[in-house]
C-alpha cells in the first residue's frame, strides 16, 4: 500500500502560475504524482483559501509522501484576500468575489460580490408591534467560526481491480460517496464499492460525495496501480474540511410590560468562507407575531463551511436566548416564566413549557439569584437555561435479515456508524423483534453491497433505518412462525417471540426455544427484506438545558459545574447510545461556548491555531456533571437525537455566566479577555 | 520531517562533543516533547540529533550547605514526586505539577522544560517567517497577540514557555552548562535573555555546542513559598499568567520577598517593585493586592492582551496569599 499527501496553498488567495512536479517525482519512494489544479485552466487556477488543494503525491511511506509533497514547486502570484467580515461589510475589502474580479472567480456558483444580500422576510406589522411595546432593546449578538475537529480525520484507502474501485472512506454516507466516485471518476456506479465499518466522528463534515481527498486518493491509486491510503492531518482538517459559519445579528425587539414580545427587527450576517452561505434560524423557536429579518452572507478567503451538528441552530439559539434573557430582566420577569410566556403552543413536538417547569424544579432554579451574584469574593455562581428543536426524521432505510439454522441472525443495512452507536441500534431493534439477546445479532453495515440506506446527516439515521429493520425482522419472524406452527399444532398468528422462545401468546409453555425453532430452517438461511414505511418513526423534537457555572471575576475563568439536559427523541430505542449522544452534544456545545475558536491572523488570513494546542478543546477535567433526562414519547416512534443536544448548552452556559457576573457578554466564545473587559466596562 | 542522523552518547563529555557550534545544526533530544513536534512541523530542521537521555544525570544530589543538585535529564514526574525537593522547594514542585499533561510530565525532562522553545503560534507555524526563524518581523504586535508578552518592547513578543524557569529564578538557582571548553555556572537570573535584534533567535545564553546539565538549588533557608497559575482549561493548557512568591519572615512581617511572574514576558519576569512593596508588611488581602499592583506597573500590553495585566495581578496576589498560608480561591477546584 502507498501513502498519499496533498500539496496545499499556504496563501488565502493566489493565482497558481506554475506547478513543477518533477522534483517530487524524483524523490525517494514516489510512485505517482497528480496535478489537481492546472495553472493553464483559468477556471481553476486561483486558490481561494489557505489549504486549497493544488497537487498530490503517493509514495511508499507516509514520510516519503510528506517529504515529496513539499518538493512540488508551486509558483504563486499572491492576490489580495478578504480576511475580516467587518472589512467586507464596510466595503473596504478587495472585491474578491465581485463580477469584476479575475476570470477564475467566474466559475459557476461563485458569488458575484463579497456580500450576498438576502431577501427581507417580514411577518405581521412591525410598526404596530413596536407601538404595543412598553420597552425596546437594541443589541448586537454574535458567534464565531469553529471547526468540526473529528478525532478521526478525513481520508480514504482506495484500491482498484481493473476498472473496479473499492474505497474505505471516512464518510457519513457510503452510498452518496459511491455515486460521487462514479461521477467524479466517470466510471459506472456498479464498479464502485464503498466501505465504512467504523468511524471516529463526522459531525456533518463528512457528507461530501466528492471530497477532493477521496478523488485524489482514487486517482493516485489508479495511476500507481496500487492501493493508496490518504488521511488528512490535523492542520488540513482545520483548514479545508469545513467549519461552522459565524453568525451575528443586530436586533431591535419590543416587549410589553407583562412580558409579551410584540416586535422583532433584525439584520443578520455570517460567513461560511470563500463562497458558502451562512444561514441560521432567527428568532429561534419563540413566537413573535410581528417580525422582520434581512440576512447577508459574507464571503471571505477561508475554507468553506460544511454542515456542523445542528447547522445554524447553536448560532440562532445563542443570539435569541441572550436577547430573551435581557428582555426578561427589562420586564423583571423570571427567565423561565418569560420564556414560557413567549413559546409556541404546547404539542407533542413542542414540549418546552413542560420541560422548563420540570427542569427548573429538578435543577433548583428557585435558588437562582437575580442577575449578578451578590456573594462576597471573586467567585460568582450563576444559572442559565436555553431550549432546542430539531427535525430528526428519516425515510431512507432498507434492510435485509437472515436467520440461520444455528439461531444466529445477520442484519444487513447500507447505513454507517459515525461513532453514534448505529451498529448497536441495528442489533437492538432486531433483538427486540426476535426476543433474543443482542449478542445473537450480527449487524452488517457500512458497505454499499448492503441494502441502500441514507446518509447519516440531520439526525435521520435512527428514524430512517429502525423502521426498515423492524419491518425486515418482523417479516423474517413471520416466516419462521410459519415453519414451526405445524409442529406445535397452532396457527402462526398465535405465536409470539419473547425471552428466547417462540410460543403461543397466552400459553408460554406451548412453544419452543429460539434455537429449537431455528433448527427447522434448514440449510438455506431464512431471509427477509424491509424498507422504511411511515408509522414507526416521526419528526421534530424538543429539549431544554440548564447550566450552572462558577466564574472567577479576577481572572475571567469560567468553570461549568452542572448541566441538566431534558430531551425527547420519540421512542428511545437504545438508551445507552441515546444518552451518549446527549453527553457528546453537551460537551461539544460547552467547547463552542468557552474554548473553540478558529483564529486567523488578521493581516495574512492564515490560521494561527490549526492544531489541538491553541485550538482549545475541553479535557476530562473541564467537563461537568451532566444529568440526562430522556423524555419517553414511545407513541411517536423513532426520532433522531444526534443534533438537538448540542444546540442550547452554549447559550445556557453564557446565560449562567451572565447571571453570575451581572454583565452580558454578547459574543462567543466567553474568553477571559471578554469577561474581564465587560466587567471593567461596567465599573467604568 | 527532514532526515537526520542520530547519535547516542553515554556520558556528558561525548554528548557535548557531538554538538556543533552552528545554530540549530545539531540538537539535543531528551524527552522530545518539544523538539519532535517542531521537527514534524518543519519549524526546526537539524542535521543531527544527540540523544542525551543516557548521557545526562537524571538524579538528585545533596549539596554541601543543604542545597540540591538536580540532573537535567530528570523527568518532570520524578521531580514532582521527589520528597526532598517537595520539602525544600515546594513552589518548584507546584510549578512542575502544572506542566502539560501526565503523559508529558512522564516524558519531559527538567532540562527540556527550561530550554523549550516558545509556544508562540507565529513561531510554531511555518507560514510565518518571523524573527525567531530568521525573518525580519514579529507578527504579533499587529496580529493575534492575546497570549503574548505584556512586558518588554520587542523585537519579539513571545512569552517564555518554561514553568520551571520561574521558580528557578525565585529560588536563586544556578545552571551548570557544559561546553567544549568545560563547565560554566550561570545564575538562572542571568540565563534567560530579553530579545534584541542580535540574539532574537534564542531565549537564553546556552551556546549551540553547550548542554545544560544541572540545576543547582541553594539551601532555601526558612522561607514560605507560594505558586499560582491561571489558564483557560484545567486540562492540558498553557498558562495565561502565573507567579512564584517566596517570603522570608520576621515574625508576622515579611523580611524579604521574591516575586517572579511567568507567561508575561520573553523571560521569567521578576518584580523588585512587588518585592519592595511586601518588605516589612504583614500579609493581608490588601498588602498582597498592593504588591500585585506594583508587580504589573509598567506593563505595556499589545492590542489584544491588556486582560493579561489583570490575570497576572491575580496570579501574583494569590501566590502571595498562598505563600502566607492564607486561603486562596480557585474556580477550577471549588
Amino acid at each position: 500500500m502507498l501513502y498519499g499527501k496533498i500539496v496545499r496553498s499556504p496563501h488565502p488567495r493566489a493565482r497558481i502560475v506554475s506547478v513543477d512536479l518533477t522534483p517530487a517525482q524524483k524523490a525517494p519512494g514516489v510512485k505517482a504524482t497528480l496535478l489537481w489544479r492546472d495553472p493553464a485552466d483559468t477556471a481553476r487556477s486561483i486558490v481561494m483559501y489557505q489549504g486549497d488543494e493544488i497537487a498530490a503525491v503517493a509514495a511508499d511511506t507516509e514520510e516519503h509522501a510528506t517529504d515529496a509533497a513539499r518538493l512540488v514547486k508551486v509558483e504563486y502570484e499572491v492576490l489580495p484576500a478578504v480576511i475580516q467580515v467587518d472589512q467586507a461589510l464596510a466595503g473596504n475589502a478587495p472585491a474578491v468575489f465581485a463580477a469584476s474580479g479575475p476570470a477564475a472567480d467566474n466559475t459557476p456558483g461563485t458569488p458575484r460580490s463579497n456580500v450576498r444580500q438576502g431577501q427581507t422576510q417580514e411577518t405581521g406589522d412591525i410598526a404596530a408591534g413596536f407601538k404595543q411595546a412598553a420597552q425596546t432593546l437594541e443589541e448586537t449578538y454574535s458567534t464565531h467560526v469553529i471547526t468540526h475537529v473529528c478525532l478521526e480525520s478525513h481520508g480514504a484507502v482506495c484500491e482498484w481491480d481493473g476498472d473496479n474501485l473499492t474505497a474505505w472512506v471516512s464518510t457519513q454516507g457510503v452510498n452518496a460517496t459511491k455515486d460521487g466516485f462514479a461521477t467524479g471518476l466517470k466510471i459506472p456506479a456498479s464498479n464502485v464499492r464503498v466501505i465504512t465499518q467504523y468511524m471516529g466522528g463526522g459531525f456533518g463534515s463528512k457528507l461530501g460525495a466528492q471530497d477532493p481527498q477521496s478523488m485524489i486518493c482514487a486517482r493516485l491509486a489508479k495511476q500507481a496501480n496500487a492501493p493508496v491510503k490518504l488521511m488528512l492531518d490535523r492542520k488540513e482538517e482545520h483548514l479545508a474540511t469545513g467549519n461552522r459559519p459565524s453568525a451575528a445579528a443586530r436586533i431591535k425587539v419590543g416587549v410589553t410590560a407583562d412580558g409579551m414580545i410584540t416586535a422583532f427587527d433584525a439584520e443578520s450576517w455570517g460567513t461560511g468562507g470563500a463562497g458558502a452561505a451562512a444561514g441560521f434560524p432567527l428568532p429561534y423557536i419563540y413566537q413573535i407575531p410581528n417580525r422582520r429579518r434581512t440576512h447577508k452572507d459574507v464571503f471571505i478567503n477561508t475554507g468553506l463551511q460544511r454542515p456542523m451538528r445542528a447547522p445554524g441552530h447553536p448560532q440562532g439559539s445563542f443570539i435569541t436566548e441572550v436577547m430573551m434573557e435581557e428582555l426578561a430582566d427589562r420586564v423583571k420577569m423570571d427567565p423561565v416564566e418569560f420564556r414560557i410566556k413567549n413559546l409556541p403552543p404546547e404539542a407533542p413536538n413542542a414540549m418546552w413549557g413542560s420541560y422548563l417547569r420540570q427542569g427548573a424544579k429538578e435543577f433548583g432554579w428557585d435558588k437562582r439569584h437575580p442577575t449578578g451574584d451578590p456573594a462576597p469574593g471573586p467567585i460568582k455562581t450563576g444559572m442559565g437555561v436555553a431550549i432546542n428543536t430539531w427535525g430528526g426524521g428519516g425515510s431512507q432505510g432498507r434492510a435485509h435479515v437472515e436467520i440461520s439454522s444455528d439461531g444466529t441472525v445477520v442484519v444487513r443495512c447500507g447505513t454507517q456508524d459515525l461513532g453514534t452507536g448505529t451498529r448497536t441500534l441495528v442489533a437492538v431493534v432486531a433483538a427486540d423483534t426476535f426476543g433474543i439477546p443482542v449478542s445473537n445479532i450480527k449487524p452488517e453495515i457500512g458497505d454499499t453491497v448492503y441494502p441502500v440506506s441514507g446518509g447519516s446527516g440531520g439526525s435521520t439515521t435512527a428514524a430512517g433505518i429502525s423502521p426498515a429493520i423492524r419491518i425486515a425482522t418482523v417479516n423474517a419472524l413471520d416466516a419462521l412462525k410459519e415453519k414451526i406452527a405445524p409442529a406445535l399444532g397452532v396457527e402462526p398468528a398465535s405465536l409470539v417471540a419473547a425471552n428466547g422462545r417462540i410460543q403461543v401468546k397466552d400459553n408460554p409453555s406451548k412453544g419452543m426455544s429460539w434455537a429449537e425453532a431455528c433448527k427447522q430452517i434448514g440449510p438455506q438461511p431464512l431471509a427477509a427484506d424491509g424498507a422504511w414505511q411511515p408509522g414507526l418513526s416521526s419528526v421534530t423534537t424538543s429539549g431544554v438545558q440548564f447550566a450552572e457555572v462558577k466564574v472567577d471575576i479576577e481572572t475571567g475563568i469560567v468553570k461549568v459545574t452542572r448541566i441538566l439536559a431534558l430531551q425527547d427523541c420519540g421512542l428511545v430505542v437504545s438508551r445507552l447510545t441515546a444518552e451518549s449522544q446527549v453527553y457528546g452534544g453537551v460537551v461539544g456545545s460547552l467547547n463552542f461556548a468557552l474554548f473553540e475558536d478558529r483564529i486567523l491572523d488578521r493581516n495574512t488570513g492564515q490560521m494561527v491555531n490549526p492544531n489541538m494546542e491553541w485550538y482549545l478543546l475541553a479535557g476530562m477535567s473541564d467537563i461537568p456533571k451532566i444529568d440526562v433526562r430522556l423524555i419517553d414519547q414511545s407513541e411517536r416512534g423513532v426520532i433522531g437525537i444526534g443534533e438537538p443536544p448540542t444546540v442550547p448548552t452554549a447559550a445556557a452556559v453564557a446565560l449562567a455566566v451572565r447571571n453570575a457576573i451581572g454583565v452580558t457578554v454578547r459574543s462567543l466564545p466567553l474568553t477571559p479577555a471578554k469577561i474581564l473587559q465587560t466587567l471593567a466596562q461596567r465599573r467604568a | 520531517m527532514k532526515a537526520f542522523s542520530y547519535v547516542n552518547p553515554t556520558n556528558e563529555r561525548d554528548a557535548v562533543r557531538a554538538l556543533s557550534p552552528e545554530f540549530e545544526k545539531v540538537l539535543p533530544l531528551a524527552g522530545g516533547q518539544d523538539l519532535l513536534a517542531r521537527m514534524k512541523d518543519y519549524v526546526t530542521e537539524p542535521d543531527r540529533i544527540v540523544n542525551v537521555k543516557n548521557a545526562l544525570d537524571a538524579t538528585v544530589t545533596s549539596m554541601p550547605g543543604g542545597g540540591l543538585k538536580i540532573g537535567a535529564a530528570m523527568k518532570i514526574v520524578d521531580l514532582v514526586e521527589h520528597p526532598q525537593i517537595s520539602k525544600l522547594y515546594p513552589a518548584m514542585v507546584l510549578a512542575a505539577g502544572e506542566v502539560g499533561t501526565p503523559q508529558i510530565r512522564n516524558q519531559g525532562t527538567v532540562g527540556g522544560n527550561l530550554n523549550q522553545r516558545p509556544r508562540c503560534w507565529y513561531f510554531r507555524n511555518e507560514e510565518f517567517v518571523c524573527f525567531k526563524k530568521g525573518g525580519n518581523q514579529c507578527f504579533s504586535p499587529s496580529g493575534e497577540n492575546q497570549f503574548h508578552a505584556i512586558f518588554g518592547s520587542g523585537p519579539s513578543f513571545i512569552v517564555h514557555p518554561s514553568s520551571l524557569a520561574v521558580p528557578s529564578i525565585a529560588y536563586n538557582a544556578t545552571f551548570r552548562l557544559l561546553g567544549p571548553k568545560g563547565e560554566r555556572m550561570v545564575p538562572a537570573s542571568e540565563y534567560f535573555t530579553m530579545p534584541t535584534l542580535q540574539n532574537v533567535r534564542t531565549e537564553n545564553v546556552l551556546m549551540p555546542n553547550e548542554l545544560l546539565t544541572h540545576v543547582i538549588l541553594p539551601a532555601p533557608g526558612t522561607i514560605k513559598s507560594g505558586h499560582y497559575e491561571v489558564r483557560y482549561k484545567e486540562s492540558h493548557d498553557w498558562p495565561i499568567a502565573f507567579a512564584t512568591v517566596l517570603l522570608a519572615m520576621n515574625g508576622d512581617a515579611v523580611r524579604s520577598a521574591r516575586v517572579v511572574m511567568g507567561a508575561v514576558a520573553p523571560v521569567p519576569w521578576r518584580s523588585e517593585a512587588a518585592e519592595a512593596a511586601l518588605a516589612g508588611k504583614t500579609i493581608t488581602e490588601e498588602t498582597a493586592a498592593a504588591a500585585a499592583e506594583a508587580a504589573l506597573r509598567g506593563a505595556k500590553p499589545l492590542s489584544q492582551n491588556a486582560y493579561k495585566i489583570q490575570v497576572a495581578k491575580t496570579a501574583v496576589k494569590r501566590a502571595i496569599l498562598h505563600a502566607a498560608g492564607m486561603n486562596v480561591v480557585d474556580v477550577k477546584t471549588i
